[in-house]
């Protein structure tokens, strides 16, 4: 390595830069992203039906609603927060959508964008209380989670609704290319504009600064309350987006929706390698995050493993995945 | 600024609460009955609920709800509070996996009637039990599939929360039916925890990918049965017969739309209205049946449609 400057520089160059590339994009979730693969190979071994395409598509559907609600947890905890409501706002957002298209009489785009609007406005007021009325995160979203999960069970006095046009339908079934639905290419897209918002934007890199310190932020010249408040108003947002994807894919939208995902979502952040402190976190580490923890739950359903292993397994899983990042940043 | 937003805030809330208070403490000559329900996120429960204050007011009665969200432990208190608020009557839908029996004995001791629905606290049972016979039902369903397969064929079920009496009933029942086919074997079992539609559509999916040459589902509740529904609709497998339990609306809606090939139908609203009826007459000192089974009604396409108009 030392001698770089003689004429095989390539062969040398060659492995350098792939280690380099792997280091850049899986920085700080490196033992997640070998934890993943260790996961798949076993399953494939353990579970006949798990290595196919039939089953992958099978995983990226069902993983849809968990990631698109991580990524704005993300956000949420590199700023140093939580947000406990999103389970919530995504069954107040999708009970909204289906009472306005179903008893409202109004077109089901409009409801769609409707649905949005009310998690990104949950989200905005979470961050307000955040902000304004300094409550701390866990306080704000607390009480929005149980405000949400109240007025959407009031919307219809509880009963679900049932029964979308076949084109919403659609949206998480049709598989276009052989392998891709709509609301798996937006959890894909919405994936890359995080990407690259975290990494290359400007504000994007202020996250981590806030996540570091609120004063220090301040200081260097971030707009910290403006900033956090964005950034629960984005969770909210995606909760929207994400009650969309789970009344498409089960064709109705129900008040006990969601009930608890709000723990899987940071637990999938955090296997992902991001600090509940604060100022740590990444786009690429909270997709390994998610994807270990559907593939868990897929092999061990294949499996036919009983939900009560299923849960003790997770468990494991969170400890073990955040122990070892833990020792990680110690040792280096 | 903030400071006085915030004084102001609280002040409100105060006044708010003080007025809700207020509204609650009405005093007059209505008996009151304290309805426990155990989940008020279940379409079923939740039909048991409306029915109830649907008769209480017929009947000139005030109707207190507490949910205790499926947490036994929470209805114990929630139950305590009744008895504490001097309530004439109590409702019990038990909640949790097995049903406390200390509401049932605290009641008793302060000499309030209670009437239990759903399941009966064992050792400790109400004054009279209003529930659906869980298990003939569940056998009539059973059968149903039988003559719908020929018997013959592989069946995967979607289990209910392990250990809880629907779950065990409904299990007993369509085991039952089943020992008279041969040809039809349950190859896949996998238990839920919530009940809840999403979860039936991720296992059904998980379960056709093991095994596919499944041909039944059988959810042991109708979310259930809908989530496994749109599971094999999304893997393009219309061959699959899809059978739920409990006719509540959406189950009924889909046993209409063809998604569900049968569910049974409890008589959810006859059995609100029993219970208030039982609550009358044990006020009045009558005493009543140990048990008031109510028959599961086995319903398809042929018998949907007056349920969904007025569900019984």
């Amino acid at each position: 390595m030392a001698t770089a400057a003689a004429p095989p520089k390539t062969s040398v160059d060659a492995p350098q830069r792939i280690r380099e590339l792997k280091n850049r994009t899986f920085a700080g979730s490196g033992g997640a992203f070998v934890g993943l693969v260790l996961l798949i190979v076993a399953m494939s071994i353990a579970a006949p039906n798990f290595l196919s395409a039939r089953n992958f598509t099978n995983i990226m559907d069902q993983v849809t609603v968990l990631g698109i609600l991580a990524l704005g947890a993300t956000f949420v905890i590199i700023i140093g927060g939580i947000d406990l409501s999103v389970g919530s706002v995504l069954a107040l957002s999708g009970m909204v959508m289906g009472w306005l298209s179903h008893d409202g009489g109004i077109p089901l785009p409009v409801a769609m964008l409707v649905a949005v609007l009310v998690g990104a406005l949950c989200g905005l007021i979470n961050g307000i209380g955040v902000t304004v009325f300094r409550l701390p995160p866990f306080i704000a979203t607390l009480a929005m989670m149980s405000v949400a999960r109240g007025l959407a069970n009031l919307i219809t006095d509880g009963q679900q609704i049932v029964g979308y046009p076949e084109w919403f339908y659609k949206l998480s079934t049709a598989r276009y290319f052989g392998i891709i639905s709509i609301t798996v290419a937006t959890l894909i897209l919405l994936y890359i504009a995080g990407w690259v918002f975290l990494r290359y934007r400007r504000s994007g890199r202020a996250l981590y600064a806030i996540g570091g310190g609120h004063e220090v932020a301040r200081l260097a010249g971030i707009n910290v309350r403006g900033t956090t408040t964005v950034v629960y108003m984005v969770a909210g947002l995606m909760a929207g987006i994400g009650a969309i994807v789970l009344s498409s894919r089960l064709d109705a939208s129900a008040p006990s929706a969601a009930t608890g995902y709000e723990l899987d979502v940071i637990a999938a952040v955090v296997i992902g390698g991001a600090s509940l402190m604060g100022g740590i976190g990444r786009v690429t580490g909270t997709i390994i995050g998610v994807l270990i923890i559907g593939v868990l739950r897929n092999g061990l359903n294949l499996l036919g493993v009983s939900p009560f292993i299923q849960q003790i397994v997770i468990g494991v899983v969170i400890a073990v995945a955040v122990a070892a990042d833990v020792l990680r940043r110690r040792n280096r | 600024m903030i400071t006085k937003i915030r004084r102001a805030l609280c002040l409100s809330a105060v006044l708010a609460l003080l007025i809700a208070i207020a509204g609650c403490s009405q005093n007059d000559d209505q008996p009151t009955i304290g309805l426990a329900v155990a989940n008020q996120q279940a379409d079923f429960f939740n039909m048991i609920r409306q029915s109830v204050e649907a008769a209480g007011e017929k009947e000139g009665m005030r109707i207190i709800v507490a949910d205790a969200k499926g947490d036994g432990d929470t209805q114990v208190s929630q139950i305590q509070n009744f008895i504490t608020q001097g309530v004439d009557a109590i409702i019990y839908i038990p909640a949790g996996a097995t049903a406390a029996t200390i509401p049932v004995r605290d009641a008793k001791a302060a000499g309030i009637p209670i009437v239990t629905v759903d399941r009966n606290p064992d050792g400790a049972p109400g004054d009279t039990f209003i529930a659906t016979d869980s298990v003939a039902a569940a056998r009539e369903l059973g059968e149903h599939v039988i003559e719908l397969t020929n018997g013959r064929g592989a069946i995967g079920v979607i289990q209910g929360q392990l250990g809880t009496t629907p779950e065990i009933a409904r299990d007993q029942g369509f085991r039952e039916a089943l020992s008279k086919a041969p040809g039809l074997r349950i190859v896949a079992e996998q238990a839920s925890q919530q009940w809840a539609q999403s979860e039936g559509f991720d296992i059904a999916t998980d379960m056709l990918q093991a095994h596919p040459e499944i041909t039944v589902l059988f959810g042991r509740a109708d979310a259930l049965a809908l989530g496994a529904a749109a599971a094999a609709r999304a893997q393009n497998r219309p061959d699959i017969t899809v059978v739920g339990f409990d006719g509540d609306i959406a189950g009924l809606q889909g046993v209409k739309d063809g998604g569900l090939a049968a569910t049974v139908t409890q008589q959810t609203y006859k059995m609100g209205g029993l219970a208030v009826e039982s609550v009358k007459k044990l006020l009045a000192g009558e005493s009543l049946p140990a048990e008031q089974l109510q028959p599961g009604v086995l319903t398809t396409k042929e018998n949907v449609a007056p349920f969904l108009e007025n569900h019984p």
